[in-house]
């Protein structure tokens, strides 16, 4: 429990750190982002502008006293308004956070239904010829990026059979079967390099674990091989392949952007994506905060998990 | 299936070498454009046709190539050599160095990397100067670690103890030492890392925020062809396979340096079980319980297929023990896998016959020798630790041995037999990990396994080896009280003489994948009539206080057996008769057997 305890410390004291280097790193950019901002048309800022918008930003106070009131706001939630129009940062985050992970459940989803099996079924049979239609197929579809399947998903589908529509997004109580195909082409864009990293990770781990001690055990207590397949073979194997798929979705929590911009899908990174464009940096500051956030408890989880599958890492 | 190294390593030095002769190559402009000539199809001029404002889409391919190839390679390479001056700093320098390093890369590692590089292309704005840093600090911990951890392995081996005793300071050890024994990991990181950043770059220059127009690269021609591609499929179909090639390449050369760098990855397979090839059955002849007769073994090994158990021939009577002896490598642990039917994939039997109770175990197929094993013949192995299923319930494994055979497996059940081989609380034992138990109590549980069912004959391999002394005797006891209880035939597989005194009514004898000598335990001990035996024996610390002796010389390896007697090099009788024919095992004295030439003189010492 003390150990559980410490891991959280140590992640809430990782959050902090993240939080305070996005806000230093924004203030240590050469140059003023008030003045940064207003220059984008390329004419010089008016000072006045400038000095006000560096007022509404609370850029004239001391650092150490932006930095308290920053943090003393962070705890309440508000990270406060944007630049664009004024509207809450936080707000946008939460209207958009849900459709991005709903996304990347939806990719791990496809990912574990296509992986798991076929990387069983090649590993317990290593060098015949679905292994090698497997392994071959998995090493193509990892060097294809996700944004040219992407691209490659909606000339095909969109464009030229019309199956579905380019992209966009519809919120599921308004219309769900149009909410779940249009979930469907990014979900099934990201699931495919997923899926072969799964796929490569179950293969491993059946192929490390069938050579295991306790599996000749197993089939020297005269158990039917199904049963040794699943109960001992898979559910060994299953253990590092969860913690790397876990670990994978935590990549992914940023990794969503070319996705997102290809399929038009608004999540927040698409968010992040035009803030960036906008130096938007309340915006900026607000996803990478939270996006960092999920990771380090994601993480955190992980480790749960791990301890979870594998009695031996459980601590007392 | 080894995978080769040299394919990927030319399909990558080709690309590279491509990219880096592009500036002599004659080429058009790869900017210069050519309106009216908007995504014209393939020319003589214009081998793969001209993008939509006209340009030579062939030139800006190999522009594009190199644009990103300078950009991962550069990226990838100083994140090689800051991430493992950081790691070998880390792990050498000291505890404070070490958490800052550590630390550090934590820190790094809380951002998700496309979202690391998304913050420092905000705050510096995009381009190629800016994508070079931002790759290299989101490779960066990647170097740390697999040095840090190279380092760690390292530091603790002799030869750097030596180094430090002979006066070499810190970054004398760390270049001579220890660089050279990472530098294999290190290498595989490396190739990761560039086939990583040649992915990240094309995604970052795809959305606008990499390297900007109008200078070529996969990821911009990838992003403006999305425009046109309806009417012009091709010019997205171009950057997309030449971009998807590459990492393809790159990622064949990571796994191949993988392989080469960690040779034990490549498995060895081979058939599993193989009938049809092994010759006419053996007629039992003595009704024993097990009757084994010239049983063989071959092995596939890169070198060729070897014979580690030859012509082995072995008799259990009911309810009696035999005991295996011989040293490591002498093939007394397959002979016993072999008569389970669970020798590993390379391995296979290739003559011989092995009846259990009238039924030779090794002509029966898959699913009938399944219902023998754990029920009428069971087997206990040498480590509990690694034979024990590390995420199942000690309960729940013996449990399945029941079950596996349709028998009830109740609580009470599984509690009772953990109390019959000494497990005290037995109930609450049997929701134990096996990781919760000492190796003693692990080695009961395995026991409890082997005779969940009643087993007429428990094999037991070195069941002792991994246990403490004081242990030993009392794994041992269990299994003389419960044989004498059940009374179970017992094939035990030992190296060591005193617990065959112990524990065998007869003892097998073997060496180099043969048996040398066999008879009842107590005469073979009390006047061996094989000089190995003897040997052996002399081996043994004694009670009379006499000092072991090591027997000279090693055990000839299988694939290169000597001529003759394969004792004889070792043996201090040896004369010229033993060097040739191989001898035969022959009755030398009623229920003794042995096959050594000149054992009469064996005899007349005793």
């Amino acid at each position: 429990m003390s150990w559980a305890l410490r891991r959280v410390g140590v992640s809430l004291a990782l959050i902090w750190i993240v939080a305070s280097i996005v806000f230093l790193a924004i203030r240590m950019v050469p140059g003023d982002p008030a003045e940064l901002l207003l220059s984008q048309g390329g004419a010089a800022p008016d000072p006045s502008t400038v000095a006000a918008l560096r007022e509404q930003l609370g850029l004239d106070r001391p650092v150490g006293e932006q930095y308290l009131d920053a943090f003393r706001r962070l705890l309440r939630g508000d990270f406060g308004n944007s630049l664009q129009d004024d509207s809450k940062v936080s707000a946008e985050i939460m209207l958009r956070l849900p459709r991005t992970l709903e996304l990347i459940a939806a990719a791990a989803l496809i990912a574990l239904l296509a992986g798991v099996p076929s990387g069983l079924a090649a590993g317990l049979r290593p060098g015949r010829a679905f292994d090698r239609l497997g392994s071959a197929a998995a090493a193509v579809v990892l060097a294809v990026p996700v944004f040219v399947t992407g691209t490659v998903m909606v000339l095909v589908f969109a464009q030229g059979l019309h199956w579905v529509s380019a992209g966009g997004y519809v919120a599921l109580a308004k219309d769900p079967a149009r909410h779940f195909s249009l979930l469907a082409m990014p979900a099934i864009a990201i699931s495919a390099g997923l899926s072969a990293t799964v796929f490569r990770m179950t293969r491993a781990a059946v192929l490390d674990v069938s050579g295991r001690d306790y599996v000749r055990t197993a089939r020297a207590k005269g158990v039917r091989p199904v049963r040794i397949v699943l109960r001992h073979v898979l559910r060994n194997a299953l253990v590092p392949v969860v913690t790397v798929l876990a670990l994978q979705l935590g990549t992914l929590l940023g990794g969503t952007v070319l996705v997102e911009f290809v399929f038009n899908y608004p999540g927040l990174s698409g968010l992040l994506v035009s803030a960036v464009n906008a130096r938007d940096y309340p915006q900026v500051q607000g996803v990478i905060l939270v996006i960092s956030i999920l990771f380090v408890t994601l993480n955190l989880l992980v480790d749960l998990l791990y301890g979870f599958l594998d009695p031996r890492a459980r601590r007392t | 299936m080894r995978r080769s190294l040299a394919l990927p390593l030319v399909a990558v030095g080709g690309i590279a070498a491509l990219a880096l002769a592009v500036p002599f190559l004659p080429l058009a402009s790869p900017t210069a454009m050519a309106v009216g000539q908007r995504m014209a199809g393939p020319s003589a001029a214009h081998w793969l046709g001209q993008d939509e404002f006209g340009r030579d889409v062939l030139s800006r391919l190999l522009w594009g190539a190199r644009a990103s190839l300078a950009v991962a390679g550069l990226s990838a390479g100083i994140a090689c050599v800051v991430g493992t001056a950081l790691g070998l700093a880390g792990g050498f320098l000291g505890k404070l160095a070490e958490l800052l390093v550590l630390r550090g890369v934590d820190v790094v590692l809380c951002f998700p990397p496309l979202l690391l590089a998304l913050l420092v292309v905000t705050l510096l704005g995009p381009g190629a100067a800016t994508l070079v840093p931002v790759l290299a600090l989101v490779f960066l911990p990647g170097f740390v670690r697999v040095t840090y951890a190279g380092v760690l392995s390292v530091r603790r081996n002799e030869y750097v103890d030596a180094m430090r005793v002979l006066g070499a300071g810190p970054l004398r050890i760390m270049l001579r030492t220890i660089l050279p024994n990472i530098a294999g990991p290190v290498l595989v990181q490396l190739s990761l890392a560039a086939a990583a950043a040649v992915l990240l770059e094309s995604g970052l220059t795809f959305l606008g925020l990499g390297v900007l127009p109008p200078a070529p690269s996969w990821g911009l021609m990838i992003a403006s062809a999305r425009s046109t591609m309806v009417q012009a499929p091709l010019l997205l179909l171009w950057p997309a396979l030449a971009l998807s090639g590459t990492v393809l390449a790159m990622n064949a050369l990571c796994d191949a340096l993988r392989d080469a760098a960690d040779p034990h990855r490549a498995p060895v397979r081979g058939l599993r079980r193989l009938v049809a090839s092994l010759s006419p059955a053996i007629p039992p002849g003595t009704g024993a319980l097990l009757d084994v007769a010239g049983l063989t073994v071959e092995i596939d090994t890169p070198q060729g297929p070897i014979q580690p158990v030859r012509g082995v021939s072995l008799t259990v009577a009911a309810g009696q023990s035999l005991a295996i002896v011989g040293e490591s490598g002498s093939g007394k642990t397959l002979t016993g896998l072999a008569v389970m039917g669970l020798l590993p994939p390379a391995a296979r039997v290739v003559h011989g016959a092995a009846y259990l109770q009238g039924r030779d175990l090794l002509r029966l197929s898959e699913g009938d020798l399944r219902r023998v094993r754990g029920n009428a013949v069971a087997m206990v192995f040498q480590d509990p630790l690694s034979s024990l299923n590390p995420v199942h319930r000690v309960g729940a494994q013996i449990a399945e041995a029941m079950r596996a055979h349709a028998r009830p497996a109740g609580r009470a059940l599984v509690a009772g037999l953990l109390g019959r081989v000494g497990i005290p609380d037995p109930a609450r034992r049997a929701r134990s990990f096996p990781h919760e138990l000492s190796g003693g109590m692990r080695q009961r549980a395995m026991i409890a396994i082997g005779i969940a069912n009643d087993p007429a004959l428990l094999i037991a391999d070195e069941p002792t080896t991994a246990l403490d002394v004081t242990i030993q005797a009392q794994v041992l006891d269990l299994l003389a009280r419960l044989r004498r209880q059940n009374g179970m035939g017992m094939v035990l597989i030992t190296h060591s003489l005193p617990v065959v005194a112990e524990m065998a009514d007869s003892v097998a004898i073997m060496y180099a994948g043969e048996v040398v000598e066999t008879g009842p335990a107590a005469e073979v001990l009390a006047a061996p009539l094989h000089p190995y035996t003897q040997a052996l024996l002399r081996s043994a610390p004694s009670e009379d206080g006499r000092l072991p002796e090591a027997i000279p010389g090693v055990v000839p390896p299988p694939h290169a057996l000597p001529q003759g007697c394969l004792f004889a090099p070792r043996c201090a009788l040896a004369e010229a008769a033993c060097r040739g024919e191989r001898p035969l095992l022959l009755d030398v004295a009623p229920g003794r057997a042995s096959r050594c030439l000149r054992w009469q003189v064996l005899e007349g010492a005793a």
